[in-house]
């Protein structure tokens, strides 16, 4: 038995032997199939497999974010989004894009030129990128074109955003409008490539570009050999842009536009001096920003661009002026400041002023005789000024001027600040390769020669003279109750500008000042300002302006505050050609104002935002100028 | 007569049964799993997150399994194989009854917070029930019809249950190798013959009890251009990747295809496809010849056994092995159709880098107890 099983054991283990060597002998020819095949693939159809693996890839498609609204400071839509539908086909998956556009033909009328387009196109630029085919798509073609899609491979439809602009030529300047994008660099948001995907080019649009923009998403389809979307991998949605509250008030814009575009070519700036709120800001003449949006021809948009009064620039913030006697008070300030003269001072004025063989004249031939700073500024006698630029010397009045915002861009959120000009001996030993010379310091003193300053930066200086802080303007609605937002003093001691504010108030409200046609006439409410004239040709000096051809007449300037005794906004007026200060910039001025108080008063808003930042104003100091105020107006009465 | 020809038995300190496992396989099994490692560091971009650290980690306490399972004696396997079986086929019971549904698909137990696959250890479960059967079984019995029966009965019990979850390709592989098994155990060459028969006769009921998407993959097998863009594509895109590496590959973590994300399951099912990309033909038959060498070292070991316990087991792990290995690689070389089958040691995932090293370590156990012989009265007084 024991031999029995032995024997047993043995046969059953050769017959393990047995068949496990042969489990194991198709084993291993089954491996060497699993060879056979690898070689098959990897040597003999390696071509084949590395030019489809060439030919595979990911097709990543960028998502446009939709751009966000821009909104006036009571919440009135002043740019918006408006769906459209968009037929384009996308060549990395039509693969041949002539046929596809031939089997399109079929369904929609696309004329020859049309497919030559979009043929050179899908050869010139990337192969993912969408070319539109047509931009919007009517319902019905539409519908037809989602039934055939799956015929057509590369040829979708999307829903796109149109940007639209509500506002017309009121708010042209302000918003700007969007166009292609110039030019994208590598690492930028790849929507950016999108053909439709658009920038702003002007106004807020512009400005506030990175704000408005959003950030692009993206959508990752894989995509076999043939071109054809296999599946959705991955969608990083796009993010919406930010929605922007203009510190404009629209019906405040519309009236000061509507004063403005009277005068031709003209702008005026309306500032809140206690946030540097940008309130109106209107620019003669102006344009629709809605025309460019819809697509404008080459003929209308050379017609504008070559249009004499300019009416694709934006006055306010880059026209720049020689600011003429507007700048006054700078060069008062800035003596003041340095202690070279007391406001008693008085320097004689014979109507002309002679130094180092040349003569400065005062716009008054007859001269003012014995001036102090008051008359100086009230009846802007020019000698005044070039006595006392004279002992200042260029780069303390150009510091000042500084200070009060000349020379600097504000960084508004409204694209393309001009900084306008304070002249130095280094830039004009650098720009023009010649010294300075005194005679060139006298003229700045009176706001002539180099220097050069926008409306909005006369409505700064006007703001900062008002209140004696450093007022920075802004387009953007600025928050009540953010305490960041309150401006810091601009360090001249309150009795200097005391003096001056009182001068700007006897410009307008006394007998003998210049301003005296932006006079209010309302009881107790006052405006304080200054003329400015703004020499374009030393013709004007021996001649009668209207006898001039109009591009060679003056410029009217006039800056203002109001109300006197307790300042709420700024505003900074320039006529081009207007010829006198008084003539036409100052009636403009005055205009602009009482609308803006009318406003302001009648609108419940500002009055809340009036007496709670009013609070704020309330310093000793103040309460004399107040005084001050009313006495001067006893007085008038 | 050397120390390691000795017999080992229960006499024989642990630490010397230890050093008696066969060292080569520890050294090739390693190498295979370290170029695992390596691909799913590609895989993963360069990085050893998500997948190739764990994958390493696992694979060294998987080698301390290998060391545990071979220190047992023989006989606590023998014991344990009933238990153990009965575990595992409860475990999926408890699948089909409260498993975790993920893709369509119902395989996952949720243990203490640990997740894991029973239908993975359904593969060891099968294996060691059956060695453990035939061990028992009179010689004079294997001819015997019942005898034949019962060892199917226990290869279909887990199998149904896989199949129901539905998991066509563990099905397959736990049957393949459950019936491969008992082709070596020694059943007659006319029930083989009679179950290819029986098998073809069952096609249609089997068909129609597949699920859609299953009866679209053996179609798409069939015919791949019914459906390029759909599942025909994942084997396209595989062969690809595969034909593209050509004779030295793209270079290691520079393969296009597992760059751009064209291959679903990269780093689990379709791991050779990157390999064969970013290594090229040279990688993929270096590959292959490992796991060649890992079977004749097995194999060698297997014939070496004095009990039939011990030589199924080691066969059983060996079969089970390479059936992996085929379905893996002719699946992703498109001679097989799409069916969930892991390259052992080198796809991702617990589970399955636990049953293999679980039945490596009942491979090397038995190898340790080769010259063992084990007593069928001891067999029988463990029933």
């Amino acid at each position: 038995m024991i031999l029995d099983g032995r024997h047993e054991e043995d046969r059953l283990r050769n017959r393990f032997t047995r068949r496990m060597l042969l489990v194991g002998a198709a084993q291993a020819g089954l491996i060497a199939v699993l060879g056979r095949r690898l070689h098959e693939l990897q040597v003999i159809e390696k071509d084949n497999y590395a030019f489809l693996s060439d030919n595979n890839r990911l097709s990543v498609q960028p998502l446009a974010p939709v751009r966000g609204k821009i909104l006036d400071r009571h919440g009135q839509v002043l740019a918006a989004n408006k769906d459209e539908n968009a037929l384009f086909v996308v060549p990395d998956l039509a693969g041949n894009v002539e046929n596809v556009l031939d089997a399109l033909r079929d369904f929609i009328r696309i004329p020859d030129e049309e497919v030559r387009r979009v043929i050179a196109l899908s050869k010139r630029q990337s192969r993912i990128l969408p070319i539109d085919i047509r931009v919007p798509l009517d319902w019905e073609t539409l519908a037809r074109i989602n039934v055939e899609a799956p015929h057509l491979p590369g040829i979708l439809t999307e829903i796109r955003k149109r940007r639209v602009y509500a506002g017309g030529k009121d708010l042209g300047h302000i918003i700007g409008y969007v166009g292609r994008v110039a030019s994208h660099e590598p690492g930028q948001d790849p929507a950016l490539r999108l053909s439709y995907m658009k920038e702003g080019k002007s106004g807020v649009e512009a400005g506030l570009e990175h704000q408005l923009r959003g950030t692009g998403g993206s959508v990752k389809h894989e995509v076999n050999a043939r071109g054809q979307i296999v599946r959705k991998i991955e969608q990083v949605p796009a993010t919406q842009g930010d929605d922007i509250t203009l510190s404009i008030d629209s019906a405040l814009q519309a009236r000061v536009m509507k004063h403005v575009a009277r005068y031709g070519r003209a702008s005026s700036v309306v500032l809140d001096v206690r946030t540097g709120e940008i309130r109106a800001m209107a620019s003669a003449p102006s344009y629709d920003a809605a025309d460019i949006a819809a697509g404008i021809s080459n003929r209308a948009w050379n017609k504008l661009r070559n249009d004499p009064g300019k009416p694709l620039m934006n006055r306010v913030i880059r026209g720049q002026y020689p600011p003429g006697s507007t700048f006054k008070m700078v060069t008062a300030l800035a003596a003041l400041d340095a202690g070279l003269i007391t406001p008693d001072e008085k320097f004689t004025c014979s109507g002309s002023y002679e130094m180092a063989n040349h003569k400065f004249g005062c716009w008054n031939r007859g001269g003012h005789g014995r001036v102090n700073l008051h008359r100086a500024l009230k009846e802007s006698c020019d000698v005044y000024f070039y006595r006392i630029a004279e002992r200042l010397g260029m780069e303390k009045l150009a510091e000042t001027a500084r200070r009060f915002g000349f020379g600097e861009t504000f960084d508004t959120g409204l694209a393309g600040e001009k900084p306008g000009l304070v002249p130095s001996a280094a830039w004009k030993l650098f720009t023009l390769e010649r010294p300075w010379v005194t005679g060139e310091t006298l003229l700045a003193g009176i706001g002539q020669g180099y220097v050069l300053a926008t409306p909005l930066q006369l409505a700064v200086m006007t703001a900062r003279l008002a209140t004696g802080k450093r007022i920075v303007p802004t387009i953007e609605k600025v928050d009540g109750n953010s305490a960041a937002a309150l401006p810091q003093s601009l360090g001249f001691e309150e009795a200097w500008l005391r003096r001056v504010r009182r001068a700007m108030f006897a410009v307008v409200n006394e007998r003998g000042g210049t301003g005296h046609s932006a006079s209010l006439g309302w009881p107790g409410v006052h405006i304080a300002g200054k003329t400015g004239t703004s020499q374009v040709s030393r013709a004007s000096r021996t001649r009668r302006n209207k006898d001039l051809k109009f591009e060679l007449r003056d410029h009217s300037l006039f800056v203002a505050y109001a109300p006197a005794h307790n300042p709420v906004f700024a505003v900074a007026t320039i006529v081009d050609h207007g010829g006198g200060g008084s003539e036409a910039a100052a009636p403009l001025s005055k205009k602009v104002m009482s609308e803006a108080l009318k406003i302001h008063w009648t609108t419940p808003q500002g009055q809340a935002g009036s007496t709670k930042l009013g609070q704020i104003k309330t310093k000793p100091g103040n309460r004399t100028l107040q005084q001050t105020v009313l006495r001067q107006r006893s007085k008038l009465q | 007569m050397t120390v390691r020809d000795e017999i080992l038995d229960n006499a024989t300190p642990a630490s010397e049964r230890l050093w008696a496992v066969s060292w080569p396989l520890i050294i090739v099994v390693s190498a295979v799993a370290a170029i695992g490692t390596a691909m799913q560091y590609s895989v993963a971009g360069g990085a050893f997150d998500p997948w190739a650290a764990k994958h390493a980690t696992r694979y060294i306490a998987g080698l301390g399994l290998v060391f545990f399972i071979s220190s047992l004696p023989v006989r606590f396997w023998i014991g344990i194989a009933y238990p153990a079986y009965l575990g595992v086929l409860s475990l999926l019971i408890a699948v089909a009854l409260a498993g975790t549904e993920i893709g369509g698909a119902s395989r996952w137990l949720n243990v203490a917070g640990v997740n894991f696959q029973p239908s993975e250890f359904a593969k060891v479960a099968v294996i060691l029930a059956l060695a453990r059967y035939y061990q028992w079984l009179p010689r004079d019995r294997l001819f015997s019809p019942v005898h034949v029966v019962l060892p199917l009965a226990l290869i279909t019990a887990p199998v149904a249950l896989v199949l129901n979850q539905p998991d066509l390709g563990t099905a397959a592989l736990v049957a393949g190798a459950g019936i491969a098994v008992m082709f070596v155990a020694g059943v007659g060459w006319w029930y083989i013959a009679g179950g290819i028969a029986a098998a073809a006769a069952l096609m249609p009921f089997v068909w129609s009890s597949l699920h859609g998407y299953q009866k679209e993959r053996v179609l798409n097998f069939i015919d791949p251009q019914r459906d390029p863009l759909g599942l025909g594509y994942q084997i396209f895109q595989s062969k690809i990747a595969l034909g593209s590496g050509g004779m030295t590959g793209k270079g290691f973590m520079r393969g296009t295809q597992s760059q751009l994300e064209f291959l679903p399951e990269k780093h689990t099912d379709f791991i050779f496809t990157i390999i064969g990309e970013e290594l090229g033909l040279v990688g993929t038959l270096s590959l292959l010849a490992l796991y060649s060498t890992i079977l004749l070292i097995l194999l060698y070991m297997c014939l070496r056994c004095r009990a039939h316990f011990t030589r199924l087991l080691i066969a059983g792990a060996a079969i089970t092995l390479f059936l992996h290995l085929f379905v893996n690689a002719g699946m992703v070389m498109g001679l097989l159709p799409v069916v969930g089958a892991p390259l052992p040691l080198i796809s991702y995932g617990g589970t399955s880098l636990f049953a293999t090293m679980c039945l490596l370590g009942l491979a090397m156990n038995a190898f340790v107890h080769r010259r063992e012989s084990i007593d069928p009265k001891t067999v029988n007084a463990l029933i």
